[in-house]
């Protein structure tokens, strides 16, 4: 892990100020689908797969920056097909990948989740599932591991010097889905065809910021495309998905190149999904005339914005963008427990605790349970969470563990000096949902206390952290 | 009772009709200096960035030879429709419609800044110079304009119509919400004390396609949540509705009228704000300004769907057109609003020094006293306006005066029985100004203060309503909309 962040940052502003280094650029895609049934993950109620409808993939993007034969910096980065990136994935990848990449440091590795509702649970423990015919998420998780560790080395070990560009369009996936009501009171999915409904919560981000690599000839090696909403529209049933990513992928690689690496990342968006929470009659009769499911019709929007960002991507392909990649642990406050959160925790938990099917419900509960105790007793740490910050080129990308609120990433966004800044949730670990000071006034699912660890409190200090760092890696202008 | 309600019925639903359509555009581009509207001073205009058009369609509804019903809708690159212009305009064509309704005769402004004032006081005369005065503009303007209506009318044929829904990132929410909970109008965002944008933004862009009865597209209303404000300076300027046409015009026909339609947007405008860097160097890498950007992601949504909806044309769709009176509770001013806006104004009347934004800020915060005083003794209780709801097809358009909150804008819809709702704001006029209409979160941004531009949009003194008036509002068209879907109810 870097310790001296410091130093690093002093080095990544002289850098970054400095021209002429080349980019070695690599990429890989593998198939994380298993070949048994296993339970998905993202839901309360236990759900085997029955078959897969899309594979679910790990596509890597390895970068080092070298001036001559000194190196500079590097990165690898994976995006991932499944919910989240439980605890414990990130360091079996890291562990895999040690031996086969000496010298390299590890803290440069890091994974993300696209949120697909319909992967593979890679937790023991959070359902309780049969006892044969099914994948365990433990093995799940090793076999997950080392495919991802196997794109890892695979994308690293095929680097050659390269070209980036970068663009931004617009495409409207995100659809806020928290309605608020003449109460005060919020709900995730609410109907808004009652007279009680006012509003909907909060923002929606639908710019698409995309990351061009190139060869040196120029022709597309992979893509890396930043939208602000996870991939939850196939959300349910029993088949393997990795929803909207897959039709995209398919559709970029028809018309780009059947070896395309592209990178789904999901930005901020705890607050979204691409389902509509008004207008679904007018949008049913679109699809119907064009004769697209409702995926399909977000993976068009999708490529149809890549495509109009591509079109200006070409004009600007850098050879001598500069990467810097700087990693830090952060200390977040953790959200307290109230009295009448743990007294309404304790009675709910003691509803579902002696039935196996509840597992998921009771452990939701009792979490607020044992923080409560924690805090009480003064044992409680920061939550401590693992931040990237890239510069490559005029683009800052920043990480986070959360299902963290759109304003949130919007503040980011906003208070950088990068020309495009890409924010990506659901990355290293999974932090749970990390809602805004008006989310939690309303209330609902992802603003309760048994949805988020930590807070707006700890929402503020990671943006203003994410700021500083990105900040650094900038000189500072008149 | 029970037949003649059945035939009712029938007729506001999706019965053999003939839609009979007629479009024109007039232009109202003042080939004078002119002074433009929608600042706190007046900006004499030399030059035309582009030309302000108002653009016409008139619809009739027929069975056979009966007419069911009509509508004549006008688009208008203008900034507000000010009170009385609509009224006067409707009198300025009496006797030039024979068999037309005058009160089924609407006006809409798209909000461009950049637009002639249309209101002789708004600003202080002396500040027009040698300009166009808008006392002999609106005159002007009314004539250009009639011309357009009566050959729109006179010109109508049977045709067919089609609808859809597209998308194009264009208005973006402008309040901006910081750490002490006040908001700001355009307010900075790269701050530590940013916390985000108020509320949200509707990116739906309303289509509809009219045709002639060979199916060649005639004219085409589109709709979305953002005003026409992207262009800016001192130049005339129809803002980037005059890029949709051009471009409309080029992939579709000069000949087709495009009407600009700006949906409940009252907190929306097409300007870029987290993203600005980002949205400079891909206009620069397009060689195109902000204004031309919005104008290609408009036309671009507008072509998006005019190609996958030419698939369901229809002939036979009826149009009902219902045109009501409604009463709004007004925004009440309290004892400490009066109190700052009577302070402002004596400070204007008394100052030796003369400065451009007086007659404007005199105007702002003096209705403000004045709402006071009639309160006091029982007046201006309610705020009356105009309201027009129509069924075409599976449409439904509902219109209100006011800069209204997007929020709204978003209720109504997701309420509505139709399959495409089709919201048009600053549309008609009263006799008294309407002004923004804001949501309970962005009045709760920040009191009336001396300076205007405080919380602005949501003070006393931007608002004849509030958010009490707009539920009302909210619900009237709501309950104006599902009586045009809803088969009546049985009466003993």
């Amino acid at each position: 892990m870097k310790t001296n962040i410091a130093f690093l940052l002093v080095i990544a502003l002289a850098t970054a100020s400095a021209s002429a280094s080349e980019l070695h650029i690599g990429a890989a895609t593998t198939s994380i689908t298993p070949d048994k049934p296993v339970a998905l993950d993202g839901h309360r109620g236990l759900r085997i797969s029955k078959k897969v409808e899309s594979p679910v993939t790990a596509t890597a993007l390895a970068l080092e920056s070298r001036d001559g034969d000194k190196v500079l910096d590097a990165a690898i980065i994976v995006s991932c097909d499944i919910v989240a990136i439980r605890s414990g994935i990130m360091e079996k990848v890291r562990e895999k990948v040690k031996p086969r990449l000496p010298g390299f440091d590890l803290a440069n590795i890091f994974l993300s989740a696209t949120h697909t509702h319909n992967a593979p649970v890679t937790l023991e423990g959070r359902y309780t599932l049969p006892e044969s015919g099914v994948m365990k998420p433990a093995e799940y998780a090793e076999f997950m591991a080392t495919r991802v560790a196997d794109a890892i080395v695979e994308s690293w070990q095929k680097r050659k010097i390269g070209k980036v560009s970068w663009a931004q369009s617009q495409a409207v996936v995100a659809q806020n889905r928290r309605a608020t009501y003449a109460d005060g009171t919020a709900k995730m999915y609410g109907a808004t065809n009652t007279a009680s409904f006012r509003g909907i919560e909060g923002y929606e981000d639908h710019n698409l910021d995309v990351l061009f690599f190139w060869d040196q000839q120029d022709r597309l090696i992979a893509t890396a495309i930043n939208v602000p909403c996870p991939s939850q529209e196939a959300e349910g049933g029993l088949l393997l998905h990795a929803d909207f990513w897959h039709p995209v992928r398919q559709m970029l690689r028809e018309r780009h190149g059947k070896d395309l690496c592209v990178l789904g990342w999901a930005g901020a968006g705890g607050d979204q999904t691409s389902r509509l929470m008004y207008g679904k009659a007018a949008d049913e009769r679109m699809r119907k005339l064009r004769g697209l499911t409702r995926l399909e019709e977000v993976a068009r929007r999708i490529v149809n914005g890549w495509e109009d960002a591509y079109e200006c991507a070409r004009k600007d392909i850098r050879s001598d963008a500069v990467l810097r990649h700087c990693v830090k642990e952060i200390e977040l406050p953790h959200r307290k427990v109230t009295e009448a959160e743990v007294a309404e925790a304790r009675k709910e938990a003691a509803k579902f605790a002696k039935d196996p099917a509840q597992r998921w419900n009771y452990r939701w509960h009792m979490g607020v349970v044992e923080r409560y105790e924690a805090q009480k007793a003064g044992a409680e740490q920061p939550y401590k969470m693992e931040l990237h910050v890239l510069r490559l080129g005029d683009v800052a990308i920043a990480i986070n563990e959360f299902e963290l609120f759109t304003d949130y990433g919007v503040q980011m966004k906003a208070r950088s000096p990068a020309v495009q800044t890409f924010v990506i949730q659901l990355a290293t670990n999974s932090g749970g949902y990390l809602p805004t000071e008006r989310a939690v006034r309303g209330g609902g699912y992802s603003a309760v206390i048994q949805s988020s660890r930590v807070g707006p409190e700890g929402g503020q200090v990671l943006v203003d952290c994410t700021v500083d760092m990105i900040k650094a890696m900038w000189p500072k202008t008149k | 009772m029970v037949l003649a309600l059945a035939l009712a019925f029938s007729s506001v639903g999706a019965s053999a009709a003939e839609l009979w359509i007629g479009a024109a555009t007039a232009d109202i581009t003042p080939d004078r200096p002119v002074p433009l509207t929608g600042n706190t001073s007046v900006r004499i205009a030399r030059e035309i960035q582009s030309r302000l058009t108002a653009n016409v369609l008139a619809l009739e509804s027929r069975e056979g030879e009966r007419v069911v019903d009509q509508a004549i809708m006008v688009s208008c690159d203008l900034c507000v429709i000010r009170p009385g212009i609509q009224e006067g305009f409707r009198k300025h064509l009496a006797g030039r419609l024979p068999g037309f309704d005058l009160n089924k005769l609407l006006l809409a402004a798209t909000h461009t800044h950049a637009a002639p004032v249309i209101l002789q006081n708004r600003y202080d005369e002396k500040d027009y110079g040698d300009a166009m005065q808008p006392k002999e503009y609106v005159p002007w303007m009314y004539q250009r304009m009639a011309e357009a209506v009566v050959k729109a009318w006179k010109s109508r044929e049977k045709g067919a119509v089609a609808w859809g829904l597209g998308h194009a990132v264009a208005g973006h929410n402008r309040r901006v919400v910081y750490s002490d909970g006040t908001a700001k109008m355009y307010g900075a965002m790269n701050i530590p004390e940013f916390r985000g944008v108020e509320g949200y933004e509707d990116h739906g862009v309303h289509v509809l396609c009219f045709y002639d009865s060979q199916k060649r597209l005639k004219a085409a209303a589109i709709s979305l949540a953002t005003t026409a404000q992207a262009a800016g300076g001192n130049k005339v300027s129809a803002d980037f509705w005059h890029d949709v046409r051009r471009l409309i015009h080029e992939q579709h026909g000069e000949s087709v009228c495009v009407l600009g339609f700006c949906a409940p947007a009252g907190d929306q405008t097409p300007r870029a704000h987290v993203n600005k860097k980002s949205e400079e160097r891909m206009c620069k890498l397009r060689d195109l300004t902000y204004c031309e950007e919005i104008g290609r992601r408009v036309a671009g949504a507008f072509d998006d769907v005019a190609g996958v909806i030419a698939k369901d044309i229809r002939a036979d769709v009826s149009l009902i057109h219902r045109v009501r009176q409604v009463e709004l509770p007004a925004r009440v001013i309290t004892e400490a609003e009066y109190a700052v806006a009577k302070k402002v104004c004596e400070e204007v009347d008394v100052r030796k020094k003369r400065l451009k934004t007086d007659a404007w800020t005199r105007h702002f915060y003096g209705l403000v006293v004045e709402r006071y005083l009639a309160q006091q003794k029982g007046g201006w209780k309610t705020y009356a306006m105009e309201m027009h709801v129509l069924r075409l097809g599976d449409v439904a358009i509902a219109t209100n005066p006011f800069e209204l909150f997007v929020d709204y804008g978003v209720q109504i819809q997701a309420r509505s029985p139709a399959v495409q709702t089709f919201l048009i704001q600053l549309a008609t006029s009263g006799p008294r100004p309407a002004y923004y209409v804001p949501t309970p979160r962005a009045v709760a941004g920040g009191a009336l203060n001396a300076n205007p531009f405080t919380n602005y949009s949501a003070t006393a003194a931007a608002n004849m309503i509030g958010p009490e008036g707009a539920q009302v509002l909210v619900d009237r068209t709501a309950e104006a909309i599902n009586g045009l879907w809803k088969p009546p109810a049985k009466q003993n």
